[in-house]
């Protein structure tokens, strides 16, 4: 009996610990060596607020910066629909929520927030009448952000003109629509702590951390979720299925991370949403580009670098991409005795542009050779790239590619992305007609 | 200033014009070169098609800016080329055209084709010109003024 007691009570400690193991995890930059400070107490150049250029303008275009770099426009934007007045949907596993109204307007806006109740629905995930928001604020990621960062961007979205747009109600699922059990995810996730710098780490690692962390909360999207939907920084930046969209291993994993990137690849494309032989931006990451990451200063855009560059690798089951281009002639190629229909619509709809070889003589930003997303046998983002188009407005000129959502079959899309990741990517997709069609709701606008 | 070879010939094209201009703006309103047409804007009709450094390139989509030095072929210069010279004459023998609008790109298309594929199989003509649209369906006549074509020497 004893033992059977003792058995009983190890049992539970084991599984209290691979709880314990689930539901704790490291913080966003505790893989790096070192120990973390206070900020008061770090001597290092400051990693916080705006950059030199801006350090002499006045709190509103400081705020105007930072609001760029926290990316608040992506998701308080509903496609159609006025800047920061929200409504924007988010498809997740227990309903759709939407994303509320940030311009002044009194009655449905922020225009009533004091600075206090501004840095708690930051910091805190507190909205002004003391109710939870939900963690799809990413509260747990701006808890990193100095009240003074926060406020100039409160004062920046004060001089925006003020949008009259109720909230729309949220559609979740039972037990998901009770706000106030937030309150237990909280305990485990919900830190409310500033950015401490790291003293090990360089001047430039610290703002980098700052601006990927506390601002462009970059692992949202690219960093795979627990069991509590929790950011699991145990395999950050390894890449993850977002609204449909796949956002990639941003570690330094040499397959299917960054680890083969150039510096200077890696510069270009965060600063303006393209490089040469890795292709561009498109869907959520290229409206990251265009909304926040092209308003960084060079010096910025630098230290995301130095950051990037320090996260370990996380391996994922991606191929390293493919360089070299298809065979000029459609006969030739990994794709010779696929299913025609993919060939078909191919010839018709994308050879003119991307090119049997796929180095497109049009554009370097049609160019699918080297591309993440073509070297993805999931095909997830080819075809949400054909479904809904590029359509970026950029210094050099607009990007465009039309969206083929409305004018071809689930069928069709499913046989000309696996056509596609055939012949110009590494490993080809097998989709169906049911796939696009859960790719298709996953990214809807609803 | 930009300068453009265009069929043989130095174009320039002035400050007015910003570079990131589709070629086909240029071309159309800029060097009154009419016979590329504009179809649909978004690289899906083929009424455009030119020819840079000889490929064949849907002008509405290509900025005139990233031209550069390359050689542009357009409707208006590909009969001096052989194949070009060909096709049109294989396009006149048969009435291939009805309403003709898409036909400049349907000739460039054709052409471009040739300069690779001299004696294109049925597969290799639906590779090279499924991108081309035409109202009118034409498709059966443009099929066989390819072959015939072909089937010249030059």
């Amino acid at each position: 009996m004893k033992t059977f007691g003792i058995a009983i009570a190890v049992i539970i400690v084991i599984a209290l610990g691979i709880a314990a193991w689930l539901l704790l995890i490291p913080g966003p930059i505790a893989f790096a060596s070192g120990s973390t400070v206070a900020l008061s107490d770090y001597t290092g150049a400051n990693p916080t607020g705006v950059p030199k250029e801006l350090a002499q303008a006045d709190v509103i275009k400081r705020g105007e910066y930072l609001a760029h770099a926290a990316d608040c426009i992506a998701c308080h934007t509903a496609p159609g629909a006025p800047a920061y007045a929200g409504g924007f949907a988010f498809n997740l596993p227990f309903g759709t929520m939407y994303s509320t109204n940030i311009t002044p307007d009194k009655e449905t806006g922020i225009g009533n927030y004091t600075d206090q109740q501004f840095l708690d629905a930051l910091h805190k995930g507190v909205r002004a009448d003391g109710q939870q928001l939900y963690p799809a604020m990413s509260y747990t990621s701006y808890a990193y952000m100095t009240d003074a960062d926060a406020l100039a961007i409160k004062a920046y979205l004060f001089t925006l003109p003020a949008v009259h747009a109720p909230a729309r109600e949220n559609r979740l699922s039972w037990p998901f629509n009770q706000r106030g059990l937030m309150a237990a995810w909280n305990l485990f996730y919900k830190s409310d702590e500033r950015f401490r710098p790291n003293p090990a780490q360089s001047a430039e690692w610290n703002r980098g951390a700052y601006l990927a962390e506390a601002m462009g909360h970059c692992g949202e999207c690219h960093t795979p979720r627990n069991l509590a939907y929790a950011l699991n920084n145990r395999s950050k930046f390894a890449g993850a299925l977002t609204a449909g969209w796949r956002a990639y291993n941003i570690s330094g994993d040499k397959a299917a991370g960054l680890g083969d990137w150039t510096d200077a690849d890696l510069s270009t494309y965060l600063s303006t949403g393209h490089a040469d032989g890795h292709g561009g931006s498109a869907g959520p990451m290229g409206e990251a580009t265009d909304n926040s990451l092209t308003f960084l200063t060079p010096g910025d855009i630098h230290a995301l670098v130095v950051y990037l560059r320090s996260v370990p690798a996380q391996q994922s089951d991606l191929p390293h991409t493919m360089e070299t281009p298809a065979p000029a002639s459609h006969r030739e190629g990994a794709t010779a005795g696929m299913d025609p229909r993919g060939e078909q619509v191919f010839a018709g709809a994308c050879a003119a542009c991307h090119d049997w070889t796929g180095v497109s003589p049009t554009s370097k930003y049609a160019t699918l050779t080297g591309v993440r997303a073509v070297n993805d046998p999931s095909a997830t983002n080819v075809a949400q790239t054909i479904i809904n188009g590029v359509n970026r407005q950029t210094a050099e000129g607009t990007i465009f590619m039309p969206g083929f959502g409305e004018a071809y079959s689930d069928d069709d899309i499913a046989a000309v992305s696996n056509y596609v990741t055939t012949r110009f990517g590494a490993q080809g997709a097998h989709l169906t007609a049911n796939d696009i069609a859960s790719l298709r709701k996953q990214a809807a606008q609803q | 200033m930009l300068r453009l070879q265009i069929n043989g010939e130095e174009r320039l094209v002035g400050d007015d014009v910003d570079p990131k201009t589709p070629l086909l703006w240029v071309l159309r309103d800029h060097l009154s070169l009419v016979g590329s047409k504009f179809g649909c804007g978004v690289a899906q009709c083929g009424a455009c098609t030119v020819h840079v450094d000889g490929k064949p390139v849907r002008s509405c989509q290509l900025t005139v800016g990233n031209v550069g030095a390359k050689a542009v072929t357009t409707i208006e210069g590909i009969g001096k080329t052989p194949n070009g010279a060909k096709i049109q004459a294989a396009w006149m023998e048969i009435e291939v055209p009805q309403c003709g609008y898409c036909q400049a790109g349907q000739i460039m298309s054709a052409t471009a084709l040739l300069n690779s594929t001299p004696s294109p199989s049925d597969s290799d003509i639906d590779a090279a010109m499924a991108g081309n649209i035409c109202r009118c369906g034409t498709y059966i006549r443009i099929r066989q003024a390819i072959k015939n074509a072909a089937a010249k020497s030059v």
